[in-house]
């Protein structure tokens, strides 16, 4: 994922462009205008949705939709003629769709809150799932497990990924070569591989061959994958923030190129590389699709990363999800409620790492 | 030499690279940065070399024909039926995401106080980085049931539309809740994109646009979209790219059936490739099954494939021209 900032001078200059017209005071009539527009329409509905009992998603899209819009048209018509009827549109379905955005975050987070807590417990954390079938009470098992084969699996993508990715950063910021373009392209298209296609080809080259069992290495590889182009990508935007200066000092110093690169620029982007890691593990953390593939699942915690099939989070929630027996569910959404908790983790601290001092 | 004030960097390097570990290093830094390229190859060459006996077995009707019977001599399979259903879930997401990311993102660029467009912006951020198999779980148990009765009443009142009949009754495991939950997926991407976009119209056509008397809607139609156009569309086609290749959320709430379905988009059943190859890997029969699951992850990757790289090409073209 790609994090996208907004232009500063953009902003305050939109901002300014508001508050530069002192001329434009809104006139009583305004005010009066958009506030019959939006308390009439909600009082119409609120009364039918008390009285009748028309269904709600109908209250809402056939009713209360086009009379907000109406409402608007007129208040809009009222205050600015017209023209002001299709900008009306414009900002009634705005609101419309960024409060529909918010109400799907707070059901999904909300959901995730309310039936996750319920599974979570400190043995929940700890304690892994071999003596525990679906229909188990909550007061014993728990994810440990998985815990420890997503570490173990991220940590071997991680091994792989993360010296390949900076050294693709470093091709394209340091090296300059001439298969620049290229490389840029090939990161992009591989950003877009869907996670299944990651897992079959590990299953193919690692495990259909027999070199690996389904395993935490087998795992990591296809993890590896997905986490490549992130690393890169974002690596590469650190290290163009690396002043130039660095390098044509350390050059001038008598540095070889490939000291300057690993002694001077590197150090130099520390943190920023620090982010672009952890940016690559929150991308692929939650992925299941690949670890169905290629690590397999299994009940007992396993440490070795090579020789057996190897539980994880995503898996494990993969497995529970649709069972019959509310206490499996249950342990579902926890360890939803455990994922998403690690992902809002990583995702904070590499935004806390990366409003340090990167590149100054 | 050329004057030493307008040498580049890259000259400067040039000339310090009598090493010897230079040229190794720059050698192993060249050697790794072509891994994207290597995988790349790799998974076309080692899926594609599955394909093959895919092909043998079932000549083009692998391609043309919809249907998943293993116990034949020779196996009748075809995935044309999941093709189709991964675009036409694809295209129930965009029409849903398309709209309301656009949406959005004029609300967090030209209308909301810019403290609220910040909170947005990261409740946006949020929303992308939830796995999938969260998603997957949300929609199972609370979605479904809403939609559910969304669906009921889409098929009492507008049943007379033929993409809004049922004749099962059955609402759940329909390609609309499927196309729904990869809207949801979709709408950070498209946004933050468009938002980018748009937060980038220059304030000087902004001004001007204003001064001649545009109204909102004018600006936006006559300057801000024009201007965004291409990014606006490369990012709608990042977001195409990963519903086409999603899969754990769309297991959870779509039935697969070995028919096409066409255009039934409220009747429970319909196809997508990417959850085919999870739902019959589980239960896969043999090494003949498993191959055709690899060729069905072949077709599925160059899809993406091409869909990704149109669309960073729109995304780079853009970004040239603004520049």
């Amino acid at each position: 994922m790609s994090t996208i900032t907004f232009d500063p001078e953009t902003l305050e200059s939109l901002q300014q462009q508001k508050s530069t017209r002192p001329w434009r005071k809104k006139p009583n009539r305004f005010t009066a205008s958009v506030t019959l527009a939006v308390v009439i329409p909600a009082l119409i509905v609120s009364a039918l949705y008390l009285t009748s009992d028309i269904p709600v998603p109908i209250l809402l899209v056939v009713i209360y939709l086009p009379l907000q819009l109406i409402a608007s048209g007129i208040a809009a018509w009222a205050t600015k003629g017209t023209r002001g009827i299709a900008d009306s549109v414009i900002i009634v379905n705005a609101i419309g769709a960024s409060l529909f955005s918010v109400i799907v975050l707070v059901s999904i987070i909300g959901s995730l809150i309310v039936r996750g807590l319920r599974a979570v417990s400190p043995h929940f954390l700890f304690q892994n799932s071999v003596y525990i079938s679906p229909s188990t009470p909550l007061d014993y098992g728990g994810i440990g497990h998985s815990l420890v084969g997503t570490l173990l699996i991220v940590f071997i993508a991680s091994l792989i990924s993360v010296p390949i990715g900076i050294a693709t950063a470093v091709y394209i910021t340091e090296v300059r070569g001439r298969a620049v373009p290229y490389v840029r392209f090939f990161v992009q298209a591989m950003s877009g591989v869907p996670s299944v296609v990651a897992g079959l080809f590990i299953l193919t080259i690692v495990v259909a061959t027999g070199a690996f069992n389904q395993s935490a290495f087998a795992g990591g590889l296809a993890y590896a994958i997905l986490m490549l182009p992130t690393v890169a990508r974002t690596a590469e935007e650190v290290l163009k923030l690396v002043p130039d200066d660095l390098r044509t000092g350390a050059l001038a110093l008598g540095s070889t190129r490939a000291r300057t690169v690993l002694r001077v620029v590197i150090p130099a982007a520390r943190t920023g590389i620090i982010t672009a890691i952890i940016l690559g593990v929150a991308r692929v953390i939650g992925e299941t699709a690949p670890l169905l593939l290629a690590a397999g699942n299994n009940d007992q915690t396993v440490v070795n990363p090579f020789g057996s099939p190897i539980s994880s989070v995503p898996t494990y929630i993969f497995n529970n999800v649709a069972l019959p027996y509310p206490d499996a569910v249950a342990r579902a959404w926890g360890s939803a409620l455990v994922l998403i908790i690690l992902v809002a983790i990583l995702f904070t601290l590499a935004r806390i790492i990366g409003r340090g001092r990167v590149g100054r | 030499m050329a004057n030493l004030a307008q040498m580049e960097l890259r000259d400067l390097q040039s000339a310090a690279t009598s090493h010897r570990g230079d040229r190794v290093f720059s050698r192993t830094v060249a050697g790794a940065a072509f891994t994207s390229l290597a995988v790349l190859a790799g998974i076309a060459i080692f899926l594609g070399l599955q394909a093959i006996p895919a092909f043998q077995t079932q000549g083009w009707a692998f391609l043309t024909t919809t249907g998943w019977d293993i116990n034949t001599t020779p196996p009748t399979v075809g995935i044309f039926g999941m093709l189709y259903g991964s675009v036409l879930l694809a295209v129930i997401g965009l029409v849903i995401a398309v709209p309301a990311s656009l949406l959005l993102a004029v609300f967090m660029v030209f209308l909301s106080p810019p403290r609220l467009a910040k909170v947005l912006t990261n409740l946006i951020d949020l929303m992308a980085a939830i796995p999938s198999v969260i998603l997957g779980l949300w929609a199972f148990y609370i979605l479904n049931p809403t939609a559910e009765e969304w669906q009921v009443l889409l098929n009492k009142y507008l049943g007379w539309i033929p993409i809004f009949e049922n004749t099962s009754g059955n609402f759940l495991g329909t390609p609309f809740i499927a196309g729904f939950v990869l809207a949801i997926m979709m709408i950070p991407i498209i946004t933050a994109v468009t938002r980018e976009v748009l937060s980038r119209t220059p304030p000087d056509l902004i001004n001007a646009s204003e001064a001649l008397g545009c109204s909102l809607w004018t600006m936006l139609r006559y300057v801000a979209l024009p201007y965004g156009r291409g990014g606006i569309v490369g990012g709608v086609m990042l977001g195409l790219g990963r519903a086409l290749g999603e899969t754990i959320a769309v297991f959870f709430v779509l039935k697969i059936v070995f028919e096409t379905n066409w255009d039934k988009v409220i009747e429970s059943g319909g196809g997508s490739v990417a959850t085919l190859i999870v739902s019959r890997f589980g239960e896969v029969s043999g090494p003949l099954e498993l191959q055709l699951l690899l060729a069905a992850g072949f077709f599925l990757f160059i899809m993406t494939l091409v869909v990704n790289v149109i669309a960073n090409l729109i995304v780079s073209r853009t970004g040239r021209l603004q520049k």
